[in-house]
């Protein structure tokens, strides 16, 4: 058993704030203290440090079609960022890599772990793209994995709900997807935008019809949460919005949460839909609007996806979107790729700019919305990595959330007239050590289901971070002196020094197998895969690359 | 054994399209398709069972084959790890030996692959997968290609059921001269342009679709009014496909070939609905280009060094390492079509083959692979790089796949080093 004894610990699933205590690890799990007989076999004094549980990242592009097709495409964003291969002094072996916006695997694993990450999620997995997804993510080693299934665009989905079908079919329909697909969570992204974009349609409003299927986007959303929860998933349905990065679209916004109608819905990299249209430029903030809705409903979560300035790459399934954004594509080129009457995905390279007004403005909106909402058990710290920045520069944000000198000192730099737009300046709050560790740990921990991770209370899985209290909050989140997995040391003062490939977590609802009847008579009938094909079974987890399959029951029965 | 194993339906592994509606039965000893199929997943799914390992020419126990290649291995100062014909397991298990040897990675259609990847880091593009091109083409362009080489294309993604209709597609063609279009593709409009010419012929088209007159007539050998049929049936798309195929673009700049029918493609999407169909991925090559990009964060090409992954697409082409010297040891992993023999080079090569595999010149060392999808599971990558498919092992046997030989190798190595 060991002892990290006289940490300040910041557990906030157990209300405990910066209390004092020590924490005991054993057979990869914290367990409570033991007796007087207990055996200590090894003891770490973390006097005066920072202890929280290992991170967590509900939305982060890392494994998938998209990501590989940004580093693909991205020769020159790796080039200045080599990372050569290292031998570990107690055996094991780091891989080279490379990447700024877009890391090879290996990269991304080794730096999550780096700053305190123990668990990462991708929130777009195509479920054609599925298996190519888990064998990439078999391949970032460090962290925990999980996925979110896209539906919303897909052909079958589409017929289905133009049909008028009974909704307990979607539902099965959906539980069938995440069984299939080996995903913790449902996402849509752009509803029926990205199948109207097949068929030539360049937008496509919350409550306009699809130029084929006659169904809006509204429908799309109800029906899919609506499934999501009547089958009992942790994680509410996962939304990208309607007119991502549209002036004006804060009111697309604000009707999308009305639209769940009570039913838990989570709106991600919510920056990119709270945008008015006021001011000489056309382009305004609506982060008040946006986050007071947000606090007045409580069946709505959001991460905010923030900019931080520099080059990055924007990789989304919103085949729509990203086609409209090409011409902002730097440097020039992109990708645009339909995908299997399933959905798609756009890559589109991007350098946000501080002396550019409208990304000026972007990232002070990114901040207020941080600091207007008041719940940070619903909101969580995201760059919706690499679309806003790269999932590196969370520690930088943390200190801008943190320090509000530091923050206004930034503020300063910034393109002047969005400085002087913004009413960043105006909000004083600070966030405390105990809302990061909400919104990084307890808060994602919750928002999925995860029961033992995400707190530090006896029986949760043992990821644990010992940070340094240094006043530089980005330094001491950027470079934690101990990282522990399963109980395992795997970082010491910000180095990999043990590695190891991290589990999957996957969801196993219940549904009724009977919707495989339609769905094969589908596949066969139109589609170039067999439905037996697109199913991934528990036993290629491992073969993926993952070190074991983390299963996970709904909460709710239909 | 059972005399007819039955397995289905299963993945073909034989070339890009990886149609996965294969029967296939074990019939004393042979896998026979009994349903689906074309004659070149006929002859590649009859692998015999077993095999040889050689030194130089002489059989050896499997063990001293693998001995003999790490100590090859070991010995050069930056092998080129080519081929690279094989599984997912397989391409992991060669990047992680690259990196032990400082070996370079490139795949034996690396020539090919590089027309699209130089012209996509140049531009990107737009594209589409197999399953949309069924469903939604309303006209496909070949461009340069009747895709013959792709034996079930037109089956599979031409005649099937549609969920958009039509029930005919217009069927368009840019063809060579001296090439006809498969009569049972029904050409609507074939237009002769030599490959040479698709560019030129391609900028001309986006120079008439952004409203400006051909500055001259014929282009490419294609007369004005040919140019203006065509310019009118690209329009009148609803969803257009554009079908090219980088291997049969055998020229030099081919890229710039590429490029142009990739930004004749963005051009159309102004206002209607097109997307590309890159035609490739025979013998693994989507999945090495795709493993070889996530864990190194580039396509191939690409040599492991000790300070990182170093990327070079064009001094680290095959053709030319060998050519000029620059390695010093070939790693030739074919174990798909036994007709992909290793190129000729003036350093010591190893071979990973099919236990068919007939080479003229006994290699250093030779060891037979079991063949994924035939004799050993594993995954492999559709064309469009978006489908992995489960590859089964109908005819299961007793010769190791290329992952365990590399582990091995790369093991032997570690060991050596330590
Ligand atoms: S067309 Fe290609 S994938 Fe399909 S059966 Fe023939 S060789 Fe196999
Ligand atoms: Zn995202």
């Amino acid at each position: 058993m060991l002892r990290l004894k006289g940490g300040r610990l910041y557990d906030p699933a157990r209300a405990i704030d910066g209390q004092v205590g020590d924490l005991y690890l054993e057979g990869g799990r914290i367990v409570a203290p033991p007796g007087p007989d207990g055996v200590i076999d090894g003891e770490i004094d973390v006097t005066g440090r920072v202890v929280m549980a290992g991170a967590i990242d509900l939305h982060t592009h890392i494994g998938g079609g998209k990501m590989n097709i940004a580093r693909m495409l991205l020769p020159e964003d790796h080039r200045g960022d080599p990372v050569p291969a290292r031998d570990l002094h107690g055996g094991g072996h780091l891989h080279g890599g490379c990447g700024h916006a877009a890391p090879a695997t290996w990269t991304t694993g080794y730096r999550y772990a780096e700053m305190g990450y123990t668990a990462c999620f991708e929130p777009a997995m195509l479920p054609a793209n599925a298996r190519h997804a888990h064998l990439e993510m078999g391949d970032i080693p460090m962290v925990d994995k999980g996925a979110y299934a896209m539906l919303g665009n897909d052909d079958f989905f589409l017929r289905l709900l133009s049909s008028g079908a009974d909704q307990r079919l979607i539902n099965d329909y959906v539980g069938w997807t995440l069984d299939a697909t080996q995903a913790m969570a449902i996402k849509v992204v752009n509803p029926g935008g990205i199948s109207a974009f097949k068929f030539n349609a360049r937008n496509l409003d919350l409550d306009e019809a699809h130029p084929h299927y006659g169904v809006t986007p509204r429908q799309v959303i109800q029906a899919l949460a609506r499934a999501v929860h009547d089958l009992g998933v942790a994680h509410p349905l996962h939304v990208h919005a309607s007119n991502l990065g549209i002036p004006g679209n804060a009111d697309t916004t604000l009707a999308t949460m009305a639209a769940a109608e009570g039913l838990p819905i989570h709106l991600t990299h919510i920056q990119f839909h709270s945008y008015g249209t006021e001011g000489a430029r056309r382009f305004s903030s609506e982060a008040e609007r946006i986050a007071a809705a947000i606090n007045r409903m409580a069946n709505v979560s959001a991460d905010v996806g923030q900019i931080l300035f520099g080059q990055t790459v924007t990789a989304s399934g919103d085949t729509m979107g990203q086609h409209r954004n090409h011409r902002h594509a730097s440097p020039d080129k992109w990708v645009v790729m339909d995908i299997e009457c399933d959905a798609g995905c756009g890559v589109v390279p991007f350098r946000y700019r501080d002396k550019n007004f409208v990304n000026a403005l972007q990232w002070a909106i990114g901040l207020e919305l941080f600091l207007r909402v008041s719940d940070p058990w619903r909101l969580f710290l995201t760059t919706d990595h690499p679309n806003g920045a790269p999932f590196t520069s969370y520690p930088h944000l943390i200190r801008l959330l943190m320090d509000r000198d530091f923050r206004n000192g930034k503020l300063d730099e910034i393109h002047a007239e969005a400085a002087a737009h913004s009413q960043l300046r105006s909000l004083a709050r600070e966030y405390s050590l105990y809302e990061i560790a909400i919104m990084t740990r307890a808060g994602p921990a919750r928002s999925l289901g995860l029961a033992d991770r995400g707190h530090l209370g006896p029986g949760a899985w043992a990821d644990v971070v010992v940070y340094r209290d240094e006043a530089d909050r980005e330094a001491m989140f950027a470079k934690p002196e101990y990282v522990f997995k399963d109980g395992e040391l795997i970082v010491r003062d910000g180095r990999v020094v043990k590695v190891v490939n991290g589990a999957l977590h996957a969801l196993k609802p219940e549904y009724d197998k009977a919707i495989e009847q339609p769905l094969r008579e589908y596949f066969d009938r139109y589609m170039t895969v067999k439905m037996e094909h697109m199913k991934i079974g528990d036993d290629e987890i491992c073969a993926c690359g993952a070190s074991k399959l983390i299963p996970h029951k709904c909460g709710r029965q239909a | 054994m059972n005399p007819s194993l039955s397995v289905s339906p299963i993945p073909c592994p034989f070339c890009g399209l990886l149609c996965d509606d294969l029967e296939v039965a074990v019939v004393a000893g042979h896998a026979r398709i009994t349903s689906a199929g074309c004659a070149r997943a006929a002859g590649l799914f009859d692998v015999p069972g077993q095999g040889q390992a050689r030194v130089r020419g002489l059989a050896v126990a499997p063990e001293v084959a693998i001995a003999a290649a790490a100590g090859l291995l070991a010995a050069a100062r930056r092998p080129l790890i080519g081929g690279l014909g094989c599984d997912v397991a397989g391409q992991r298990a060669a990047i992680a030996l690259a990196e032990r040897v400082a070996g370079v990675l490139e795949h034996m259609h690396g020539a090919a692959q590089f027309r699209n990847t130089l012209a996509f880091q140049d531009g990107g593009w737009m594209t589409t997968t197999l399953s949309e091109v069924r469903n939604r083409a309303d006209v496909i362009l070949f461009a340069g290609t009747d895709a013959s080489a792709f034996p079930r294309f037109r089956e599979r993604l031409l005649t099937g059921a549609s969920q958009f209709g039509p029930a005919r597609r217009r069927i368009l063609a840019l063809l060579p001269p001296s090439e006809a279009l498969p009569e049972e593709l029904g050409g609507d409009l074939v237009i002769p342009c030599p490959r040479e010419g698709l560019a030129e012929l391609a900028g001309v088209l986006r120079a008439r679709l952004a409203g400006r007159r051909a500055d001259r007539d014929p282009v490419a050998g294609v007369p004005g009014e040919r140019i203006e049929a065509l310019l009118d049936a690209l329009r009148g798309a609803r969803y257009g496909v554009l079908v090219w195929n980088a291997a049969e673009l055998d020229f030099p700049q081919a890229d710039l070939t590429v490029a142009a029918l990739v930004d004749l493609l963005k051009d159309l999407n102004r206002d209607t609905r097109w997307a590309g169909l890159p035609l490739g991925g025979n013998d693994g090559g989507t999945s090495a280009a795709q493993v070889c990009a996530w864990q190194t964060g580039y396509p191939l090409r690409t040599a492991l060094t000790a300070s990182g992954p170093r990327y070079d697409p064009i001094g680290f082409a095959a053709e030319r390492l060998l050519a000029r010297g620059e390695v010093d040891a070939l790693l030739w992993i074919s174990a798909l079509d036994p007709a992909r023999l290793p190129p000729a080079a003036d350093c010591p090569v190893i071979v990973l083959g099919r236990a068919d595999m007939e080479l003229a010149t006994a290699p250093e060392v030779f060891i037979p692979v079991a063949v994924p999808g035939v004799q050993r599971a594993g995954y492999l990558h559709r064309m469009d790089g978006i489908v992995a498919l489960p590859l089964a092992a109908p005819l299961a046997c007793d010769l190791p796949g290329v992952a365990p030989i590399l582990t091995t190798i790369t093991e032997a190595l570690d060991h050596a080093a330590a």
